[in-house]
């Protein structure tokens, strides 16, 4: 048991204690508050006025797949398969190296679960992975199973990386399509599967890309779509609402162009990176302003780096948005509890309340200051980092 | 005149006033200190509970040569790769007074910065020091600030190795570099001679007359080194040749600080913000700054070496006081320090008499990411007030 006294607990969820308790037993929070009783025999840490939070959750990174330490040209990106537009059956999971050189740097930042994604080249990416930043020796003891997303993306980057070879979507109509098919023939290829529940003879020709689509299509696995300009946000809305899919934007850089948009549908956001030049189009219009008039405007939104090692300075960089408008209660729920939505693990991680996983940081100052530290990082009740 | 009153003053080069008022008439600070009488006719700026520092400098940025906004591809003028020796080349050619980095620079403070061409070749070209202010390059641009780049390491060799070009190895980036300043040196010889005997000019060269300045130690030059080996690569050609030399990125300088200090270098470091994308930047710690300030005569600079992303360098900065920086040297590493990088010494970089009134004001620590920079002063005129 392990009992973190004399922190300023920020639960997130709940109340802010200036002076708390958060007890640790086995793998879960037991008690969080200001008068919690420590039972005797309890590992004591002194958090001595420090900032004591939910463990960060980064929910779009490319932490493995984007493999670091790299080299220039590298042959350890693992990020995007450009070999075809559609790459539903390709997984994150199988680039996770629990040695990348991210995996420590971001732990130490605060950060004890990231959603890995495939990158945007392609207009169907394949499906995502959600770890804990655990110090183990296989990506299978990382992984959190159950909740993979599909990755998707709109926008220049698939048009880029196909179009410019004069290859299919070489237009923003392109990508449209492109994705629509791939959603037409995945929901042709599970009705078909359903009806074969009953009648084996209306079984598919077995397709190994469109299995990967069948949760898709059913609304059963949450689709994570890369969207900058608000155009493209548009068109993301158009679809999954045509396919009933489960659905979040992902980076919403022209966001604030469609606030309305976005709340007649109540639409997750997940929004960044900032530290980036706009060195695209589809970026030009990025703005410091954008999470704090989403969140104003009652919109769920999440933080992100989008990148591997950088994400240690997300909480720095959330600083900036701070001071653009983002109030501070918004800007933790930004990296702890609607991440945790985002990636359908509300009920385990994001904010610091009795029977959730007792994955905690203690910062020695404003967690969004860059002139702070995370000085202890706890995963699963474990200390994983302690400079406290 | 205009009296920047109640701020906490931090010179730079001289005292931190906890409360004192800077008064600046025509464009230069006129003086600095506590309870300074202030002339009825002056325009006050009450920086009540503010930090006012010097304007900011970055002296390695791309602002303007990197376009901002770009596209992909795009359409970059930072390189000029038709040839690893560019030594004609000039990043003032390149000064583009609407380019996107400039508002949001300035706006976090930095007032003049250095853009510099790039890195692809082993001689990049002349980089210029530019004031954020004017609608010309020329009003941009402050006179006689031309350094040249040079470049070692895996940049030069990757853009002409994979041509099957020299340079395509290290040995290669340091010949091309070593026969460039042999060539420059006879010529200028024979230009010194020929100021008594005509017959003795040179054919005219356009690439070696620019790197006349160059052998002459009459022009700064500005070395990318990352890598320990390449540093001192660097260093031993520099010396070689008589150059007056900076390193920039010093990547790897905490193996060899000793050497460094031994020969009292220069040094730009940076940036952070950058994954670990190519293997010279794989040894880079945020502790390397605080490292080379530990030793007396390293002058140590701070970059973030882009294009916009300079706005976020002081954020960084924070970063690298957390790794073991102190204040001192950290606010030293973005103000006198890059003026005297640059040789301008006399004119930027703190706030004393005589200076030119370039002036940041924050609403906190500067290195905090939760503060904001809330007014930017270039030349006496206020650029940017949300006081």
């Amino acid at each position: 048991m392990i009992a973190i006294i004399n922190g300023k607990v920020v639960t997130v969820t709940g109340e802010t204690f200036e002076r708390g308790t958060v007890l640790i037993e086995d793998d879960k929070i037991k008690a969080v508050g200001a008068d919690v009783a420590i039972p005797d025999g309890a590992q004591i840490l002194d958090a001595k006025g420090c900032w004591v939070t939910p463990g960060l959750i980064d929910c779009h990174t490319h932490i493995c797949n984007f493999g670091e330490p790299s080299t220039n040209p590298g042959p350890t990106w693992d990020g995007n398969e450009i070999t075809d537009p559609v790459t539903p059956q390709v997984r994150a999971i199988d680039a996770v190296n629990p040695y990348d050189y991210a995996i420590s740097k971001v732990r130490n930042a605060g950060f004890t679960t990231v959603c890995i994604l495939p990158g945007s080249a392609n207009v169907v990416c394949g499906s995502g992975v959600v770890v804990k930043l655990r110090d183990v020796a296989t990506a299978d003891e990382m992984v959190l199973p159950g909740h993979e997303p599909m990755k998707f993306a709109t926008g220049e980057n698939p048009k880029r990386c196909y179009g410019q070879h004069g290859k299919s979507p070489m237009t923003r109509m392109g990508v449209a399509s492109v994705l629509r098919e791939t959603l037409f023939r995945a929901k042709v290829y599970s009705d078909k599967l359903k009806a074969a529940e009953t009648d084996p003879s209306k079984a598919p020709e077995p397709d190994f890309q469109l299995d990967a689509l069948v949760p898709v299509v059913r609304g059963q696995m949450r689709c994570r779509f890369h969207a900058h300009r608000s155009d493209d946000i548009v068109t993301v809305m158009r679809v999954a609402e045509e396919f009933h899919l489960d659905y979040t934007i992902e980076h919403c850089t022209e966001g604030f162009r469609v606030v309305d948009a976005l709340k007649a549908k109540n639409v997750r956001c997940t929004i960044g990176p900032y530290l980036w030049e706009p060195s695209k189009q589809e970026i030009w219009n990025k703005k410091l302003e954008t999470p704090g008039i989403l969140s104003q405007a009652g919109l769920t939104i999440s933080l992100t780096a989008d990148t591997g090692s950088q994400t240690a300075a997300l909480p720095a960089t959330i600083g900036l948005l701070m001071r653009r408008g983002l109030s501070e209660q918004a800007a933790f729920e930004g990296v702890t509890i609607n991440p945790a939505q985002t990636l359908g693990l509300e009920d385990r991680l994001g904010s610091l309340e009795p029977g959730k996983d007792a994955d905690i940081a203690i910062f020695d100052g404003h967690p969004f200051s860059s002139l702070s530290q995370c000085r202890t990082t706890i995963i699963d009740g474990k200390i994983v980092h302690n400079t406290l | 005149m205009k009296a920047i009153v109640n701020g906490r003053v931090i010179t730079v080069t001289g005292q931190t006033y906890e409360k004192a008022t800077v008064l600046i008439e025509n464009g230069k600070i006129k003086a600095v200190a506590p309870d300074l009488p202030i002339p009825e006719s002056a325009e006050i700026i009450d920086a009540e509970g503010c930090w006012v520092t010097p304007g900011l400098i970055d002296c390695h940025t791309h602002i303007c040569n990197f376009n901002e906004p770009n596209s992909m591809p795009g359409m970059y003028d930072g390189n000029e790769m038709s040839g690893p020796v560019q030594s004609h080349v000039r990043a003032a050619d390149a000064v583009y007074p609407d380019d996107y980095a400039i508002i949001p620079v300035r706006e976090a403070g930095f007032t003049t910065v250095f853009s510099t061409p790039g890195s692809g070749n082993v001689i990049g070209g002349t980089g210029v020091s530019i004031k954020l202010r004017g609608h010309t390059a020329q009003e941009m641009i402050i006179p006689d600030s031309q350094q040249m780049k040079f470049a070692f390491g895996e940049n030069p060799k990757r853009n002409y190795g994979a041509r099957k070009q020299m340079p395509s190895t290290r040995m290669g980036v340091a010949a091309v570099l070593r026969e460039a300043l042999y060539k420059a040196k006879n010529y200028s010889d024979a230009l010194k001679e020929a100021e008594t005997d005509p017959s003795k000019a040179p054919e005219p060269n356009f690439q070696l007359d620019a790197l006349v300045p160059v052998v002459r130690g009459q022009m700064r030059c500005r070395i990318h080194a990352h890598r320990s080996d390449d540093i001192l690569t660097a260093i031993s050609i520099a010396e070689e040749y008589g150059l007056d030399y900076v390193i920039e990125h010093c990547t790897e300088g905490y193996k060899i600080r000793d050497v460094l200090n031994e020969k009292k270098v220069r040094c730009v470091i940076g940036p952070h913000l950058t994954s670990p994308s190519k293997f010279e930047i794989h040894g880079r710690i945020l502790e390397n700054a605080a490292l080379l300030n530990e030793e007396p005569d390293i002058t140590v600079c701070l970059t973030a070496d882009t294009g916009s992303q300079t706005s976020v360098l002081p954020m960084t900065i924070g970063m690298l006081i957390r790794a073991g920086l102190s204040f001192e040297d950290a606010i030293r590493g973005v103000t006198i320090n890059p003026a005297s990088v640059l040789g301008l010494q006399d004119r930027i970089g703190s706030l004393e008499e005589g200076k030119d009134a370039d002036i940041a004001i924050f609403d906190g620590n500067p290195f905090d990411s939760l503060s904001l920079c809330r007014l930017v002063m270039i030349d006496g005129e206020v650029m940017m007030n949300t006081l």
